[in-house]
C-alpha cells in the first residue's frame, strides 16, 4: 500500500450518489427543497429524465460502472404520473432489477427509488438525508467499477 | 420415447403442403454425441429427421432468423409457413415470441413432441468419454440405453438428465398443431434448489461466488446466440453509440453484460438451459435466470411463455404490485 492510498483511505468517504428524477414531481421537489432553502447533503448529482419510466435498468448499472455509490430514481407518486402510468412501469422494473443485483452481492440499498410530488420539498431533502447516510454506511462501490476510465 | 416413424411421417406430410415452406428438425451430428439442427425443404430430406433424448437443441431460435429480404416491384411477398420441430420447453418459447408479437402464430406449423426429459451432453460426456459415434439411443423406464459399436450401456435417468429438466413445468408443448405420440406425465413439482445454495450465503460472499465466474467470462455472446428470446436486431452490448458495454473482456464489463442479459430475459426466460449448456466456459447463468423467474412469480404471480394472450411483463403493471422497498 502506497502513502497516498493510505491517506486516501483515511480521508471520509464521501458519497457520490446519482439521481435520476422526473421533470414533473422530483425534479420540481428539488427544486422546492432548494427554494425553500432546506438544507439537504450535496453528494447527489441529479440527472432530469422526462418520466422514471425513462430509466432503463442500464443506467442505473451504467452509473455504477462509473464511478456512484448510489442511484436514486425519483418519480411522481401512483396515479399522478404526467404519462398516465410511466412510475408503474418504472416501480416493477426496478423491484426487478433490486432482486439481481441483491443475488450478485450488490447491496439492495444502493439502488432507491421513491416517489416525490412537486411540492415535498421536505421528503425529498429528507429522502437525499436519508440515502446518503445509508450509503456512508455501505462505504465505496468497488464491485463493478470500470477500471481503465479515460 | 417417440416413435421417429411416426415423426417422419408426420413431418413428410407437412413438407410437402404448398403452404409451408420448410421444417426444422434435428438431425444426427457428425461426430459423437451431437445432433444437429435440420432444415427440409423437400420430403426426401426428412428421413434424416431423428428424435432422441440427445436433441436439447432449442429449436425456436430459428424462426426468428428467417430473413425478409426487401422485395422488388411487382414481387410478391413469401407467405409460406415454417415449421418447428418443438419440445416443451421450445414451444413456451414459441408462446412467449408470439406473445411479443416477435412471430405470428399464423407463420409457424408447429409440431409438438413430448419430452420426458433430455440428456446433459457434458454429462455424457464424462461417463463415456471419446466416443466418436453411437449407434442407438433408447430410453425406457428410467433407464438410458446407449449402444455404442454393439455394445450396450446402461445409465440411470438422474445420472444423465440435464438439470434443468426437473423442474420443467410444462413436458407436453402447450401449443402445437401436430403432437407425435402420447403426452407425459409432468413432473412433480420442484422448488429452485439450484439457488438456494447462493440465497443463503451473505450479500458479501455472493459477490465473491460471481466475482470468480465472471472473470472467466471471454464475452463470446454464445449466451446470446442460442437463447430463443434474445432475438433484439441490434443487441445493446453491440451499439456503438452510445456503448453501454466497452468492448474489453475485464470484470466490471463482464458484470455489466451478465446483468444486462439476465435482466433482458426477466419474465421472459423460459428455462430451457441454453445459454448455460452452451457457454465456453461454464458460468450457471440460469442461476441468475432460475432467481429472476422465482421472484417474478412471487412478485407478480407471472410465468413467462405459458399464454399467447397475456401481456409481457413489463408491458403492464397492477395497482397492487409490491412497493414496500420506495422510499
Amino acid at each position: 500500500m502506497t502513502i497516498t492510498q493510505i491517506k486516501s483511505d483515511m480521508k471520509e468517504f464521501e458519497p457520490n450518489i446519482v439521481g435520476f428524477l422526473c421533470n414533473w414531481c422530483s425534479y420540481a421537489g428539488a427544486d422546492l427543497a432548494g427554494t425553500s432553502r432546506i438544507q439537504y447533503p450535496p453528494n447527489i448529482k441529479i440527472i432530469k429524465v422526462m418520466c422514471s419510466g425513462r430509466v432503463n435498468p442500464m443506467f442505473v448499472v451504467n452509473a455504477l460502472q462509473q464511478g456512484a455509490d448510489g442511484v436514486l430514481i425519483g418519480g411522481c407518486h401512483p396515479g399522478d404520473c404526467h404519462y398516465q402510468h410511466g412510475n408503474m412501469l418504472a416501480r416493477r422494473r426496478i423491484a426487478v432489477l433490486k432482486t439481481l443485483l441483491e443475488f450478485m452481492g450488490i447491496d439492495p440499498r444502493r439502488v432507491r427509488l421513491t416517489w416525490v410530488s412537486a411540492s415535498e420539498g421536505r421528503k425529498f431533502a429528507n429522502v437525499i438525508t436519508e440515502i446518503t447516510e445509508d450509503i456512508r454506511e455501505l462505504g465505496p462501490m468497488k464491485k463493478i467499477k470500470r477500471v481503465n476510465v479515460w | 420415447m417417440v416413435d421417429q416413424e411416426l415423426l417422419v411421417k408426420e413431418v413428410k406430410k407437412i413438407v410437402s403442403r404448398d403452404d409451408v415452406k420448410y421444417v426444422i428438425g434435428y438431425k444426427k451430428g457428425t461426430f459423437g454425441f451431437t445432433t444437429s439442427p435440420a432444415f427440409a425443404y423437400s420430403s426426401d430430406y426428412v428421413d434424416k429427421f431423428i428424435f432422441n433424448p440427445l436433441c436439447k437443441k432449442n429449436l425456436a431460435v430459428y424462426p426468428i432468423l428467417e430473413n425478409k429480404l426487401p422485395m422488388k416491384r411487382g414481387d410478391e411477398e413469401d407467405i409460406r409457413k415454417i415449421g418447428v420441430v418443438v419440445k416443451g420447453c421450445d414451444a413456451r418459447a414459441l408462446i412467449q415470441i408470439i406473445q411479443e408479437k416477435g412471430l405470428k402464430r399464423d407463420d409457424l406449423v408447429i409440431i409438438g413432441i413430448p419430452c420426458s426429459g433430455v440428456i446433459d451432453k457434458r454429462k455424457l460426456n464424462s461417463k463415456l468419454p471419446n466416443t466418436k459415434d453411437y449407434s442407438e439411443i433408447i430410453e425406457e423406464q428410467d433407464e438410458y440405453k446407449i449402444t455404442i459399436n454393439g455394445e450396450v450401456h446402461k445409465f440411470a435417468k438422474e445420472e444423465l438428465l440435464a438439470e434443468f429438466c426437473t423442474s420443467c413445468v410444462a413436458p407436453n408443448p402447450l401449443i402445437y398443431d401436430v403432437l407425435i405420440g402420447k403426452k407425459v406425465e409432468p413432473w412433480a413439482e420442484q422448488e429452485h434448489v439450484d439457488i438456494k445454495a447462493i440465497e443463503d450465503k451473505k450479500i458479501s460472499e455472493r459477490w465473491d461466488y460471481w466475482e470468480k465466474h465472471f472473470e472467466r467470462c471471454i464475452r463470446c455472446y454464445a449466451c446470446r446466440e442460442a437463447c430463443p428470446l434474445c432475438y433484439c436486431e441490434t443487441c445493446m452490448a453491440d451499439l456503438l453509440e452510445p456503448q453501454w458495454i466497452r468492448r474489453s473482456v475485464n470484470l466490471s464489463e463482464n458484470a455489466a453484460w451478465n446483468i444486462m442479459r439476465a435482466y433482458h430475459l426477466a419474465g421472459r426466460c423460459v428455462g430451457c438451459g441454453e445459454c448455460e449448456s452452451v457457454c465456453p466456459v461454464n458460468i450457471p447463468l440460469m442461476e441468475l435466470n432460475k432467481k429472476i423467474e422465482k421472484e417474478v412469480k412471487e412478485m407478480f404471480s407471472y410465468t413467462a411463455g405459458m399464454d399467447i394472450e397475456e401481456k409481457p411483463l413489463f408491458g403492464m403493471f397492477k395497482p397492487d404490485d409490491p412497493e414496500e422497498f420506495v422510499l
